[in-house]
């Protein structure tokens, strides 16, 4: 402070001086005497930016948060542990508190050396029922509603997290509440997910002493691995009974999107060819904060992964148009959970395709065009023609290749043309001709210079066996004409002196 | 009894009148003649004959490997103009020489055609002498230098696979390569030598292409060179059925060798020129894929024909013969071939009886034997289908396996 102090005597000795010249200003003084004040303000002691002050520069205030006491005891000497996984005696009464020690062992709580008593409190050294009363901090869950804050008690403390965690996630208690889950279970609705629904399946919501088996999200047998996320949400988003009646924007919450999911070409990709870069429910919806995407922000759902389409559908004037029509962005064309593998048939203006179901003539929705139309047939069209321009070099350079001849270089060269193709079809995204058709000429470029040594080789092959009947001409003859030779000439006996 | 005569046998025709005075014809000739000492040649080219008889054919066969010979070195030497012997370089070298260099694909295609031709015709060779029984004194060091040049010959074909750097080549040198391991004691050593050190890399590439370009080519010079020697000192040999026929080698029916003898050869010359024409047009020799040191070894990797027997058995070996443990299916293998060869260097010396003219009843079992599962194991081998599931089901030796000694029969 006396520090502070020091330089700003200087200042105010400054702002004084100022004060005196500005005298024929008023206006300029007075404001020169409130900046003065202010200054004074900041420095006095108590005042809120003076406690900021008190801070080493850059370094701002943490949130404080509860500290959270670790009781360490050893299992030999824990009763919570001794008592509770021996009650498998078969009476109702004891089953319900019964936690099987295998269960614990694949728990992460478990594995990090988290005990009964740093969740649920009480006095693990005292082998009677009343240490679950124990300096009144025992913890029981006894509403799904209490599940969310008792799990966050920990997950959302950075210093406690940071034992287990150099860099903790501790935001998932504020994301749940902004999800439809913990919205609803605000509400007082108790049928929804919480933190172990997902954690801890099987068991679910289901308020009794099982749940002590969750497992790292990292690993394999978790619920909430990533290629089990989507079954995970289909035991309660498949379950017609627990969806009926639930409504989203006034819609029925429908109950199919896992069915839809698993056929689609992010739930082949995952659930068939293991592809662990294929998306899941929560990477569209978000996972603790689950929640569907908005109607304007479905592109960008999209666009974190498929970045560059995302980038180019935001530039274009038809992303207004859908937002402006209430139109879930890249969901309007390619569906939502049931998301087939586009084809080049989806495009231009034939029957079925996505194109066709607005801007067809005469039956156009949403505002579109006959031009939209008609560049969409001039986009297929060129998509088409480069497509039928690669199978036949390829279907050329196979012929050449079977014969013997070495394309090995323009076979190599032939895959920029598909590059080529598939840089158009995401630039078809753009939903401007010439662009895609720029995309689309470096792929034409290459077809016709693979097509040019294709067919060349097919030729060379040609000439080579036109090359060889004439060359073998001369062969033959020669050998003709040394047969008669041979047979002309006499084989004369041995000399006599041999 | 006289002595059957050839059919166009007829007597000699009677020569010009000496005018005494040398025409421009004989003046050239007796320039270089005097000059360069040709008169030996020309009276060893005079007095070399060859037997006629049902089984004349066998003799073109030692003239036609010369020839095929012939043709590997021009088209060797063309190759070299334009080949870069390295891992970088070297696919793409023969890539540009099968695309780019003008007729550089006939002249790789004839190489390459050529070269198994030219084992072949040396299989045949080395075949029809022991049938003939031409390796029977004083012959022995006839048969030994040939049986040298087959061993050479085999070298030059295991070293020029490997020099277009292709994936096919790669692995199969890799396994090839791999079995000298297998040789007792100095198997390591053996290792070593071929591959330049632990592994086929581009030093690999190096050493095989100095073997095949200078080391080779020079040993075959000389073993050629003795060979020839050693076919005009003791002359054509005469079957041991004529000798018996017409009393004596010399009075079996033969034919001079210039130039009766070599206008047949020419013949069969010009034939070989256009089946390897033939050959190289229709069945250009496949380049392949770059080899990938980093890949695994595609499916079906085998080497060339000529080796395919020994391949093909020595895959088929169990790990561990009759479960002893310490009997290593892959080395009894190497072992047995090694045995193999040295009996088949040795057969002049093996058929005791061959100078006096007695059966060869149990040599005979023997070769009879040996051909059979030559010709058995190279069908199975060229007919059997790459296992998909399994592609690297080769043999594999403690230097592809850093984990221990090699199993047989597994990927």
């Amino acid at each position: 402070m006396n520090k502070l102090l020091s330089l700003l005597t200087p200042a105010l000795l400054l702002v004084c001086s100022r004060i005196r010249r500005a005298k024929a200003h008023p206006t300029a003084a007075l404001l020169l005497l409130v900046s003065a004040l202010l200054l004074v303000w900041a420095v006095l002691p108590g005042s809120a930016a003076a406690e900021d002050a008190k801070l080493p520069p850059g370094k701002p205030a943490e949130p404080k948060m509860p500290a959270i006491e670790i009781k360490s005891i050893p299992d030999a000497d824990n009763y919570c542990i001794q008592c509770h996984t021996q009650l498998d005696t078969g009476d109702p009464k004891d089953q319900k508190f019964h936690i099987p020690l295998e269960s614990l062992k694949n728990d992460v709580h478990w594995q990090k050396g988290v005990r009964c008593q740093d969740c649920h409190g009480g006095d693990p050294s005292v082998q009677e029922i009343k240490a679950h009363q124990a300096n009144d901090d025992f913890r029981a869950i006894k509403s799904p509603t209490d599940i969310p804050n008792f799990c966050g008690r920990c997950h959302s403390n950075i210093e406690y997290m940071r034992h287990f965690n150099p860099s903790p996630r501790t935001d998932q208690l504020a994301e749940y509440w902004t999800s439809g889950h913990g919205k609803k279970l605000k509400k007082g609705d108790p049928q929804v997910a919480t933190c172990i629904s997902c954690h801890d399946q099987p068991h679910g919501n289901a308020i009794d002493l099982k749940p002590h088996g969750i497992r790292p999200v990292n690993e394999p047998a978790s619920p909430v691995y990533h290629t089990k996320v989507a079954q995970t949400c289909s035991k309660c988003h498949s379950d017609q009974k627990l969806m009926a009646g639930r409504l989203y924007k006034d819609k029925p919450l429908p109950c199919d999107e896992y069915a839809k999911w698993s056929k689609s070409v992010h739930g082949e990709a995952l659930l068939k060819k293991g592809d662990l870069s294929a998306p899941t429910c929560n990477n569209c919806h978000g996972n603790h904060g689950a929640a569907p995407p908005q109607m304007d922000s479905v592109a960008n759902a999209c666009g974190s992964c498929h970045g560059k389409i995302g980038r180019l559908f935001a530039e274009t004037k038809m992303r207004h148009k859908f937002e402006k029509e209430g139109l879930p962005g890249c969901a309007t064309c390619h569906s939502n959970h049931e998301i087939r593998k586009p084809s080049d048939d989806l495009l231009g203006m034939q029957n079925g395709t996505f194109c066709a179901r607005c801007h067809e003539e005469g039956k156009e929705k949403h505002g579109a065009t006959l031009a939209g139309a008609k560049a969409a047939e001039t986009i297929h069209a060129d998509l088409e023609h480069l497509k039928n321009g690669i199978h036949e070099a390829d279907k050329t350079l196979t012929e050449a290749e079977e014969k013997g001849m070495e394309v090995s270089e323009p076979k190599f060269h032939l895959q920029k043309a598909s590059d080529s193709l598939t840089n158009a079809r995401t630039q078809i995204h753009s939903f401007k001709v010439n662009v895609v058709q720029t995309a689309l000429a470096d792929g034409e470029k290459v077809v016709k210079e693979v097509q040019g040594k294709a067919d060349h080789a097919l030729e060379e092959y040609q000439y080579r066996r036109y090359w060889l009947a004439i060359s073998l001409v001369p062969i033959l003859m020669v050998i003709g004409l040394l047969i008669l030779y041979i047979r002309a000439m006499p084989i004369p006996e041995k000399p006599v002196d041999s | 009894m006289s002595p059957a005569k050839p059919e166009n046998f007829q007597p000699e025709r009677a020569q010009p009148e000496d005018t005494g005075k040398p025409g421009w014809k004989e003046a050239v000739k007796g320039f270089f003649f005097e000059r360069l000492g040709l008169d030996g040649v020309a009276a060893l080219a005079a007095h070399k004959r060859v037997p006629i008889h049902s089984r004349s054919l066998f003799y073109f066969l030692g003239g036609m490997a010369l020839f095929l010979f012939g043709i590997q070195v021009v088209t060797g030497i063309l190759l070299s103009l334009y080949y870069k012997p390295s891992p970088d370089q070297a696919f793409e070298s023969v890539r540009a020489i099968v695309t780019e260099v003008d007729f550089g694909w006939l002249f790789r295609s004839i190489h390459s055609w050529s070269a198994n031709l030219l084992i072949g015709v040396l299989f045949l060779h080395i075949l029809t002498t022991y049938i003939m029984r031409a390796y029977r004194r004083p012959r022995e060091f006839t048969w030994l230098t040939g049986m040298a040049l087959l061993g050479v010959f085999m070298t030059f074909g295991f070293s020029g696979y490997l020099l277009p750097w292709n994936q096919l080549a790669f692995f199969a040198t890799k396994v090839g390569t791999a079995i000298a391991n297998s040789v007792p004691v100095v198997g390591k050593y053996l290792l070593l030598m071929a591959r330049g050190g632990e592994e086929v890399t581009g030093d690999t590439l190096a050493r095989f292409y100095a073997l095949h370009v200078v080391i080779l080519p020079l040993s075959v010079l000389a073993l050629v060179g003795g060979h020839l020697f050693l076919v005009q000192k003791h002359e054509m040999s005469v079957p041991e059925d004529m000798i018996k026929k017409y009393g004596s080698a010399k009075k079996a029916p033969s034919m001079p060798f210039v130039p009766h003898f070599l206008l047949r050869d020419m013949v069969g010359w010009y034939l070989a020129l256009g089946v390897l024409a033939a050959l190289a047009a229709l069945f250009p020799w496949e380049l392949g894929q770059k080899a990938d040191p980093f890949s695994s070894a595609p499916p079906g990797i085998k080497p060339e024909w000529y080796f395919l027997f020994m391949f093909q058995a020595l895959k088929h070996l169990p790990g561990q013969l009759f479960g002893i443990e310490w009997l290593e299916g892959e080395v009894v293998g190497v072992l047995f071939f090694g045995l193999l060869g040295l009996m088949v260097l040795l057969v002049p010396f093996l058929d005791r009886g061959a100078a006096t003219g007695r059966p060869r009843r149990v040599l005979n079992f023997f070769a009879v034997l040996t051909v059979v599962f030559f010709l058995y194991m190279t069908a199975w081998g060229v007919l059997e289908k790459p296992a998909q599931e399994q592609p690297a089901k080769t043999p594999q030796t403690t230097a592809d396996s850093p984990e221990g000694p090699p199993v047989k029969g597994t990927p």
